[in-house]
């Protein structure tokens, strides 16, 4: 028996109604050491405990290179041979810098516990000694039978063993699974229905002694294997029968589940990814920066360090004064101590304040994000949030957006805005659904409200009896359907597997139609208050093929009709010859798809008593052959009966957008970031919300697979994709023809690229070219797939969007996750960098918050990089006239306080404040954002073009005061305060130079910093300070001479200007430029427009579509009437 | 209202700075504003070169080179040779007068008092006056922190111990008769240096307060008897070991010896006139490549004289005229490209 379930890897036993059995499996782990086998129920995403907290934070910190590099600066300062500057000028800042991060992690880390300790808490019933218990979810042990209620979320993957409902069937969403709001069937084995039904639940459960085997945990949603071992039976088990995790349990009051999978073997969590460490692009960048400037400082030092040696050797021979100073009369030694006081000397050209400023900066920047109140929704009173407080300046660089569909482009509400009947239009979709004016419906006792259709004439027509063709319109929205209907205080209440139907219904029910009830043979619906009883003789179900359903039905007078709905194609073509109105309802079609409607036709039938006699007949010699033949039997006899139809109508369904998506969509489009929508839902709503929401052009020309797979498979797949295009196309620009592309695929296609990795960087190269691409029916694993695509084969900043659990992983993956919060917070948020409320809000989030926040944070690293450079590369030039004998050229205390006190506040009021143009032009001007996508900021030549600047200002730093001071009654102390006043106030003409936006803070950061420099000189230099340890404090005195010296100012004010010229050159030249430049840029985005009108004018193309979930319509179900109550 | 309230309680604020929207001055600057600044910066710093150039070159310098390294100067002999208190004399004539005050310096080439352990090497409380450290100087003395017979030198340290020792007397030949010119040495070094800085141990007599340390090996007499003639001009705030222990930035460096005494003959300077320096030559320089210099100065406004600073300042400036130039021929092309 083992043997053979190992065979069919069946590996994963779980055993009913042992707990002894299973908690020992359960995985444990002390420090570094785990064991047993299945996970518990228990989330647990924090990281430290106080015991590890410490240790495990200190391990992280020094995982940073720049943090082991200043420890060992700090350790280098601290002996006394080598110490060139005091050690506490290294100390104070790493400590702060340390606990600063410390904090800051601990206190993401409690708010994990929070969440962890919120969901570990949600209740649950497990069945424990023959009575179900309250318990919380992480005691759920896999084995345990639980109770789970109407409306509450499964806890772990349960095999469902028996349901409240007839024949065990219970209805699951899985709306934060797939993205699906539509309800989903599971059912349990009969033989557990049976048997486990039969008796008072609990004893029979606590009696239940199955042994299911099946596969070990894995991430395929859909799929699942396994065996139920019971009463010596081996029952086949698949994913009709598991309940998944995070799927919430719609009109079924109980079910009862056998927990196969827990906590992290879930296939859920299995999904979710790991957590990533996201850094920025800028920041990889800089790291690779500072690496380089610590590998010149060190090989600085060493040169220096062999001049050292050199000249100490020289000092040995010639005997001089000095010579008794070289350690050990050894000029080697003395070249390894100088060495290492050397690289202590030039450390400050990495300062440790950046790495603190740098997160500074990031915080400031996310609290600005969550203070903004246009990214507030007053509705759900939720201001943005930036989880991630260190990827601000992505935002800026954004180049792929990768969005959800539902929940996060569409609002996932239906709404029945239009229909034409009869040629005749009622409604008018350009009024906002909130602004349409609600009709009296008073007369009609059903009526709950939800129409969003104005439509008096039609009501009028309908109450008056005066168009047959609208009642049996009517008639035929309130029978042909799959809907449910549950009675709930009076009113009937529906739930359908499409939502498409349940709008519909919902029409049909406010107009007068109401659908009452169904059983398995007839529908009740009370026709304007009359209550009609027709009987059900079949009901032709939806496939995707078809792309129609139809219901065969008896009328109480007992004539025979047919009643159809589908797409516009399908019934068109199969209408009686010379239909009445067609014409007119055709242009109704178009109408509808220019106002972005989703559009189904609607006919009806009279079938002869006779040919549904005889097509009943074949219909039941059908049951009973092999299920190929029959279906295509079926699809035949289907095709038969549904002929000669008679248009009915056609409606328009609105599939709500969330406020704003289609000019957030337009906007972002402009700004260049190319949107692509993956979502778990099925390609035709995908593909009418892509028109929607105008991702898609209506002539775009739209690429399917098998098409791109040709061109993925011919020799030049870039030329045979843009052929087709450039023939068929008066276009005279090549790339507009491009651009109007668009490429939808599949999950299951997707997963050829698996077996074909070569394909990535083709499908991308195209993709670059397209207007956008759709990805449907894509599991979360798959999205997080498509992230990964993205990210490997362009070197753009790939964004992804979601709202739900299934969005996790791809937010995740992404360089830069956002999170809907909408209505409620969900999963999507807590493992989101940024949180927003609205869709719309991320045209601020992007083109003004990440605009600014780019542009500020690359000219801080770009400051910072020449501000420090400058100061420390100084004593690399001066090593020359000192004997290379690591003097410093500044006092040590201006060292310790130049980058903090007296140069961090202009950078920082700087990378808080500064605002090149306002919002309102970031957003008017979307092309400003493009400057952020090609990393023109911090690109590696304005990094060198920075250093190379810094290199010459320390030059000059050198220079001008040694010629100055040379051969002159000048002492070192003298020179010193000239070079630090020198090098202040470059960084303060610099800062002057960049701030283009001068408020309050930046005048008096300014202000304050020369004020400090001047005031802190003082104090240093005081007699009492002196006094009281006069080691410290010897530049007693210096600072009164030096500041009373003309020359010393002369040379300062000189030494500045002469570090600045190169900059103000270029601020000037580029000044001049730009009045040229902006000309320019007018004149550019006026042609784009006249373009973009022209290409405007190709005609919309119908768009009619109606699906429901996985492709087959639920009407299975309905017909074999395993759902209907009794 | 409270309900209301309450809905919101997550609003943000609205205030300027939190919806960044702080007043704020945008300067816009324009080829208008930038020319026009370049030009007068540049001016500006032509204006400073040449009042610059013009000062330094009214401040008469005499440098006297005495190493005596080649043969046939005054003081070749004395640095040949390792005698003590060596004597030689320059002569020098002065055709005009040497406009007053009239500063005496002594120059040191190749001398590097920059050098960080040659900096470090003194003992900061020592010098502040802190008997214990008369007993244990600091280890920066090292190695010149206790003789060989393990006694605490003080002063301790490089510095001091190689403190400038040759000693010079100016004497004026008018018609046959030698005169002494007064030199005077007060109030040569910084005041800060002399109050506060340096203190003698406030024993008395201040020789009790070197008992059990010795004087560093370089020095002929201890601390203090430096100056025989002055008694307060002994120990730690001697004039010329100030001097001294103020390090110079640069390894040629100049520091002051004396000012001429600007009373009788030489109330306006040093009349012209033949001179004679007497040299007591002791500090050897020829060991490391090193010079020495007499240099009599006299200062403006500026200090001494600094032709550099005033030749920046006009290559500088005509940069940024030069600059401007350049600018207004670029701005002229882009503003009117169609006149090509």
């Amino acid at each position: 028996m083992v043997n053979e379930s190992a065979e069919s890897g069946f590996t994963w036993e779980v055993r009913a109604n042992s707990r002894h059995y299973h908690k020992p499996k359960q995985k444990k782990s002390f420090l570094c050491f785990r064991w047993g086998r299945s996970a518990d129920n228990v989330v647990r995403s924090y990281k430290y405990t106080p015991l590890t907290f410490l240790p495990l934070t200190l391990f992280e910190q020094f995982q940073r290179a720049a943090n082991v590099y200043y420890l060992l600066i700090l350790v280098l300062q601290c002996v006394p041979a080598i110490s060139s500057v005091p050690w506490y000028i290294t100390i104070i800042p790493l400590i702060s810098i340390l606990s600063l991060r410390g904090l800051k992690d601990l206190s993401n880390d409690m708010a994990r516990r929070r969440s962890d300790s919120e969901i570990n808490s949600r209740p649950c019933d497990i069945l424990i000694s023959q009575s179900f218990q309250m318990k919380k979810w992480k005691d759920v042990c896999v084995g345990d039978v639980l109770r789970i209620h109407k409306d509450q979320v499964f806890p772990a993957d349960l095999l469902l063993l028996c349901s409240s409902e007839p024949h065990s069937l219970c209805y699951v969403e899985t709306a934060d699974i797939d993205g699906e709001t539509n309800l989903k069937y599971r059912q349990a084995l009969s033989a557990t229905h049976e048997d486990l039904t039969s008796n008072p639940s609990e004893e029979a459960l606590s009696s239940f002694d199955g042994v299911v085997r099946c596969e070990e945990p894995n991430n395929r949603l859909y799929t699942f294997r396994g065996q139920l071992q019971w009463r010596g039976e081996g029952l086949l088990l698949d994913s009709e029968h598991i309940l998944l995790r995070g799927t919430v349990l719609r009109n079924t009051t109980f079910a009862y589940g056998l927990a196969i999978y827990t906590g992290a073997d879930t296939k859920i969590l299995r999904n979710s990814g790991k957590v990533k460490l996201k850094r920025t692009q800028m920041e990889k960048v800089f790291n690779k920066v500072v690496m380089g400037i610590v590998l010149c400082v060190l090989l600085a030092a060493l040169f220096l360090a062999i001049g050292s040696g050199v000249f100490s050797a020289q000092l040995m021979r010639q005997n001089s004064v000095l010579s008794a100073l070289v350690f050990n009369s050894n000029a080697v030694y003395t070249g390894f101590l100088i060495y290492w006081s050397y690289i202590i000397l030039l450390s400050p050209a990495m300062p440790i304040a950046l790495y603190i400023s740098f997160e500074l900066v990031h915080t400031v920047h996310s609290l600005f994000i969550g203070w903004d109140l246009e990214m507030y929704w007053q509705q759900a009173d939720k201001p943005a949030q930036a989880r991630n407080t260190s990827l601000n300046e992505e935002l800026g660089q954004v180049g792929y957006l990768l969005s959800d569909k539902t929940g996060t482009l569409t609002q996932n509400r239906l709404l029945v805005r239009q229909c034409c009947i009869a040629g005749e239009i009622y409604g008018d979709a350009s009024v906002r659904a909130e602004d349409v004016e609600p009709m009296d419906l008073s007369w009609n006792p059903f009526s709950c409200g939800g129409l969003f259709m104005s439509a008096p004439a039609l009501v009028d027509r309908l109450r008056g009896n005066q168009c047959p063709l609208s009642r049996q319109f009517l008639t035929a929205l309130a029978l042909c359907h799959t809907v449910m209907t549950e009675w709930k205080k009076q009113t009937p209440v529906y739930q359908a597997a499409s939502p498409d139907e349940e709008a519909l219904v919902g029409a049909a029910r406010e107009l007068g139609w109401v659908f009452l009830s169904r059983a398995r043979d007839f529908i009740v619906v009370s026709e304007l208050g009359v209550t009609r009883r027709y009987q059900l003789l079949a009901l032709l179900d939806f496939t995707s093929q078809r792309r129609r359903m139809s219901v065969l039905v008896r009328e109480p007078e007992g004539g025979i009709k047919l009643y159809c709905k589908g797409a516009d194609i399908v019934i068109l073509e199969r209408l009686q010859k010379d239909s009445p109105h067609q014409e007119r309802t055709e242009r109704a079609l178009e109408l509808f798809a220019e106002a972005c409607l989703r559009t189904l036709c609607v006919a009806v039938r009279s079938v002869p008593e006779a040919s549904w006699e005889q097509w009943n007949k074949t219909l039941a010699q059908s049951a009973t052959m092999v299920t190929c033949d029959r279906d295509a039997l079926l699809e035949k006899l289907y095709d038969e009966m549904e002929m000669d139809l008679q248009l009915l109508g056609v409606t328009a369904i609105e599939d709500r957008l969330q406020d704003g998506v289609p000019e957030t969509i337009a906007l972002l489009q402009e700004a260049g970031i190319k949107v692509w929508v993956l979502t778990g839902d099925k390609k035709e709503t995908a593909v009418n919300i892509g028109y929607s929401c105008k991702l898609l052009d209506p002539d775009s020309r739209i690429v399917e697979w098998d098409e791109l797979r040709q061109i993925l498979q011919s020799p030049d797949p870039r030329v045979s994709f843009f052929k087709p295009r450039q023939t068929e196309l008066w276009a005279v620009d090549k790339e507009m023809a491009v651009a109007k592309t668009s490429v939808v695929l599949t999950g299951p296609e997707l997963t050829e690229f698996d077996q074909r990795p070569e394909w990535g960087a083709t499908f991308m190269s195209l993709a670059e070219h397209c207007q956008s691409v759709l990805c449907c029916r894509v599991t979360p694993a798959q999205k997080a797939e498509i992230v990964t695509l993205v990210r490997k084969h362009t070197s753009s900043v790939t964004m992804s969007i979601g709202d739900g659990a299934n969005d996790v992983n791809m937010i995740k993956t992404a360089h830069v996750g956002v999170g809907l919060a909408g209505v409620e917070g969900g999963q999507a948020v807590q493992n989101a960098d940024f949180a927003l409320a609205q869709f719309r809000f991320l045209q601020r989030l992007l083109l003004v918050h990440g605009r600014w926040s780019y542009r500020r944070i690359s000219l801080f690293l770009r400051y910072f990089l020449f501000k420090t450079c400058s100061f420390a590369l100084v004593h690399l030039w001066f090593g020359f006239f000192n004997g290379f004998s690591a003097q410093s050229l500044y006092e040590s205390w201006f060292i310790a306080l130049y980058t903090v006190f007296y140069s961090a506040y202009p950078i920082l009021c700087l990378a808080f404040f500064e605002q090149d143009v306002s919002a309102e032009k970031s957003l008017n001007f979307p092309e400003l954002y493009k400057c952020g996508q090609r990393h023109e900021l911090v690109s590696p030549l304005k990094l060198s073009l920075s250093l190379l600047h810094a290199v010459y200002a320390s030059l000059v730093f050198a220079f001008i005061p040694l010629c100055v001071f040379d051969n002159t009654v000048f002492d070192y102390q003298t020179m010193a305060i000239t070079v630090s006043m020198a090098v202040t106030f470059t960084a303060m003409i610099e800062i002057i130079l960049l701030t283009r936006h001068w408020t309050k803070f930046n005048i008096a950061a300014v202000i304050v910093s020369v004020g400090l420099f001047f005031i802190c000189t003082r104090i240093t230099h005081n007699r009492f300070l002196f006094e009281q340890s006069p080691k410290e404090y010897i530049f007693l005195g210096a600072s009164d001479y030096a500041f009373t010296d003309p020359v010393v100012w002369l040379t300062a004010l000189l030494v500045a200007w002469t570090a600045v010229l190169p900059s103000v050159t270029a601020h000037a030249l580029s000044v001049i430029l730009n009045a040229h430049d902006k000309h320019k840029v007018h004149s550019v985005s006026h042609q784009s427009v006249e373009l973009r009108s022209r290409f405007r004018r190709g005609t919309p193309l119908r768009r009619s579509s109606y699906a429901v979930s996985q492709g087959a319509g639920s009407g299975r179900h309905i017909t074999s009437a395993t759902h209907m109550r009794k | 209202m409270v309900k209301q309230e309450s809905e919101s309680a997550n609003r943000p604020d609205n205030t300027a700075f939190t919806q960044q929207r702080l007043p704020a001055w945008q300067p816009i600057l324009s080829a208008g504003i930038v020319i026009p600044g370049f030009v007068l910066i540049g001016l500006a710093f032509i204006g400073i070169g040449v009042a610059l150039l013009v000062t330094s070159r009214s401040i008469q310098v005499l440098e006297l080179d005495y190493t005596g390294d080649s043969n046939g100067s005054p003081c070749s002999s004395c640095s040949q040779s390792d005698i003590a208190n060596c004597k030689c004399s320059l002569n020098f004539t002065l055709t005009t007068l040497f406009q007053g005050p009239v500063f005496f310096y002594y120059g040191l080439s190749n001398y590097f008092q920059n050098y960080r352990r040659y900096g470090a090497s003194k003992d900061d409380n020592q010098l502040y006056g802190d008997l214990s450290s008369f007993t244990s100087p600091s280890s920066s003395c090292s190695p010149y922190n206790y003789d060989s017979s393990k006694k605490p030198i003080v002063p301790c340290g490089s510095i001091a111990n190689s403190m400038f020792n040759d000693t010079f007397t100016l004497t004026r030949t008018v018609s046959g008769t030698t005169n002494n010119v007064t030199l005077d040495g007060k109030g040569i070094a910084w005041w800060t240096d002399y109050n506060i800085k340096y203190r003698n141990p406030s024993v008395t007599p201040l020789k009790n307060a070197f008992n059990g340390t010795v004087k560093p090996i370089n020095w002929a007499k201890p601390a203090y008897e430096l100056d025989a003639s002055d008694r307060s001009n002994n120990g730690f705030v001697n004039q010329d070991f100030l001097v001294w222990m103020r390090r110079a930035a640069l390894p040629n460096f100049r520091k002051l010896y004396r000012r001429i005494d600007a009373s009788g003959d030489y109330q306006k300077g040093l009349p012209a006139g033949n001179y004679t320096i007497d040299i007591t030559y002791n500090y050897p320089v020829r060991a490391f490549n090193g010079a020495k210099k007499i240099v009599f100065s006299n200062v403006s406004w500026m200090g001494g004289s600094n032709e550099f600073l005033g030749i920046a300042y006009l290559v500088i400036g005509s940069l940024c005229v030069v600059m401007s130039v350049v600018m207004l021929i670029v701005y002229a092309k882009f503003k009117f490209p169609d006149e090509e």
